[in-house]
């Protein structure tokens, strides 16, 4: 896909002021810098040797010198003022404040001391480069579960090595596990161990509030991680499909669910869900009850009511209902 | 030249004329003397070319000046304020850029990720080596996309300017529009929340980003009001989350309810289990999200206290026996 012309224009412009700090650097570590390939940063040089001030002669033009760049070797003879940095705009600015605040926050503690004062170093040099335009926004991210489990993780990955996990799935089953960790996911409204699980043999996302108990193992780390992944659960083909109707109080669900398919109707709106656990679809059928127009297969809510009256009996039983 | 030059020559072209010049540049002498604006067929193309490309250098935070002098009439001139252009003197360690480019990857956000991307790029100049990745090993920090509300909100949020969208309730679904002041966009646990002044009301509100319907539209200037110094944003978003920290105590029985046991505390003078039943003591702030993680769990888990938690869980419970009522009399 073309690049599209803002980011353009903006490396144009950095590579001016970085050559201007930088007299004579090879072509590779102009393209390591600034995260491009060797022959997109030669098509920019020859860009920007083209361009210049009005009139555009010979002396109007930004210019490098011709026998360093056929030794594979940029140095720029004339920025025609442009040697300065550009600034941050005010929504980049925040968009970067705001992600190291939020990974200070909420990972800060479970750095190592070298990390933390990185992390420290560069939201204090960004604050002071850009002023308090981060004040608009605030994000939190969600790192819950027990701080030895991210320390463990943490450690293993620093180490490459095995990690032991004793970890309780969605269906409410424990499970003991050997794992190589891969990377550990933060997100806003939970976290994930992503890891190579060997029990299973394939890659697993594990929910960091749900591993129990996490032990450093000496054996090393014997996967690679894969390109890093979302963490969102994604559904698969071969899940059966529930259709659930509900009214429109219970517009949160077309939210937070991963619908495949809605509906909108008068008074409310027609989900269409893929399902790999009937314990999560219980769930599901219990939170969505009241506001429950039908469902199809209505098995799902047969079995839902059903577990519902034996919870219901339950708490008779202990004399817990008036 | 015959072709037209391409938009990133054209707008680099127009910043280095912009920066160079000693007096403001009229349109016509934009038109007339700098690279790539001679191709506009008419007048009413270059204007649309021009206002476009100066949008574009503003939003990515070159300063384009609007002056209007004696020099030109009536008519504008323009110029880039070089002081105003520069990044304050900075330098970054490769470490410092690996930190920045993890952070760049925060947002899932079409917007906030190509703001982030260009804000990075910017950064590379002043870094002395190349970006470490390894600057913090094994983390990913990863947001839920806002939607489209977001960029125009922090814009406005920016500009303290005030907004106008169609918004829907969450309680009853009634859709009206909203004029507010925005002061503060939160995010917490996979919601995204506008905080600000609603001008019907008179009164602070919470808005849910992904209850916005539509178009997030300015409405009137820049620097109409101040942010309040003595209110505390988040608290009115914890307010409306209905969030306070408070102990649930749970029997469970043995082996099962692991995810709640693992976030169980130990505490002691709690009320007593019944036989065969584990005493797990739970922290909540949200009594909805607790109720329905477990009412899920059925006849697995039982809230002895607090009895307001404990009633939000019979609810669902008898609410699913109800739904599932008339399906039981279809079968008889």
């Amino acid at each position: 896909m073309a690049e599209r012309t803002p980011e353009r224009l903006v490396r144009l412009l950095g590579l001016v002021a970085y050559l201007d700090r930088h007299p004579g650097v090879e072509v590779d570590q102009v393209a390591a810098q600034f995260d491009v390939s060797p022959v997109q940063v030669l098509r920019d040089v020859d860009t920007l040797w083209m361009s210049g001030t009005p009139g555009y002669f010979p002396d109007d033009l930004i210019d490098f010198d011709a026998d360093s760049l056929d030794s594979g070797v940029l140095r720029l003879t004339q920025s025609r003022g442009m040697a300065r940095a550009l600034r941050l705009g005010t929504r980049e600015a925040v968009a970067l404040l705001a992600a190291l605040r939020a990974l200070d926050a909420s990972v800060g503690d479970a750095l190592e001391p070298a990390e933390r004062a990185v992390l420290t170093s560069t939201l204090d040099a960004l604050t002071q480069a850009t002023g308090d335009a981060a004040a608009t926004v605030d994000v939190q991210l969600t790192v819950d579960g027990d701080p030895a489990v991210l320390a463990a993780a943490r450690t293993a990955l620093r180490e490459r090595r095995r990690l032991h996990l004793r970890y309780v799935d969605a269906a409410d089953r424990v499970t003991e596990r050997d794992v190589d960790p891969w990377q550990v996911v933060a997100g806003d409204e939970r976290s994930y161990l992503q890891a190579w699980c060997h029990g299973s043999g394939g890659e697993r996302l594990f929910r960091l509030d749900r591993v129990l108990a996490a032990e450093v193992l000496e054996a090393p780390a014997t996967t690679r991680p894969a390109p890093p992944s979302d963490a969102a659960f994604k559904p698969m083909a071969e899940h059966a499909v529930v259709r659930l109707s509900v009214d429109g109080r219970a517009r949160w669900a077309a939210e937070q669910l991963p619908t495949e398919e809605i509906v909108e109707d008068e008074d409310g709106f027609t989900m269409e869900l893929r399902v790999s656990s009937p314990a999560w679809l219980r769930g599901l059928v219990l939170r969505l009850a009241p506001f429950l127009r039908d469902v199809d297969p209505p098995e799902a809510l047969l079995d839902a009511g059903d577990a519902a009256g034996r919870a219901l009996d339950t708490y008779r039983r202990l004399g817990l209902t008036q | 030249m015959s072709d037209a030059l391409p938009a990133a020559e054209r707008l680099l072209n127009l910043v280095i004329a912009l920066v160079n010049t000693t007096a403001p540049m009229s349109k016509e002498q934009i038109r007339a003397s700098v690279a790539g604006y001679d191709h506009a067929p008419s007048n009413d193309a270059f204007e649309r070319m021009f206002e476009r490309d100066k949008e574009i250098l503003r939003d990515l935070g070159v300063p384009v000046l609007t002056v209007t002098g004696a020099a030109h009439g009536d008519e504008q001139g323009y110029r880039v304020d070089p002081d105003a252009y520069a990044l304050p003197p900075m330098e970054l360690t490769a470490a410092q850029l690996g930190v920045l480019a993890l952070a760049a990857e925060f947002w899932q956000d079409q917007v906030l990720r190509v703001d982030a991307g260009r804000a990075l790029t910017k950064l590379r100049v002043v870094g002395s080596s190349p970006a470490d990745p390894d600057a913090v090993i094994g983390l990913a920090p990863r947001m839920h996309p806002a939607g489209p509300a977001l960029g125009p909100l922090l814009d406005a949020a920016a500009e303290r300017q005030a907004v106008g969208f169609t918004y829907r309730a969450a309680s009853t679904g009634e859709v009206r529009e909203r004029i507010v002041e925005p002061w503060r966009l939160i995010a917490d646990r996979g919601g995204w929340y506008l905080v600000g002044l609603d001008r019907d009301r008179g009164a602070p509100r919470v808005f849910r980003l992904s209850r916005i319907a539509g178009p997030v539209a300015a409405v009137g200037a820049p620097g109409a009001f101040v942010v309040p110094d003595d209110i505390d944003p988040r608290a009115l978003v914890d307010v409306a989350r209905e969030a306070e920290s408070r102990t649930a105590w749970l029997a469970i029985v043995p082996e099962r309810g692991g995810a709640l046991r693992a976030r169980a505390q130990d505490l002691s003078g709690g009320p007593e289990a019944p036989d065969g039943w584990d005493l797990v003591a739970v922290p909540y702030t949200r009594a909805s999200d607790l109720a329905d993680e477990i009412a899920a769990y059925t006849d697995a888990v039982v809230v002895l206290e607090p009895a307001s938690l404990r009633e939000s869980v019979l609810r669902r419970l008898r609410d699913a026996v109800t739904a599932a009522a008339p399906l039981r009399r279809n079968d008889g």
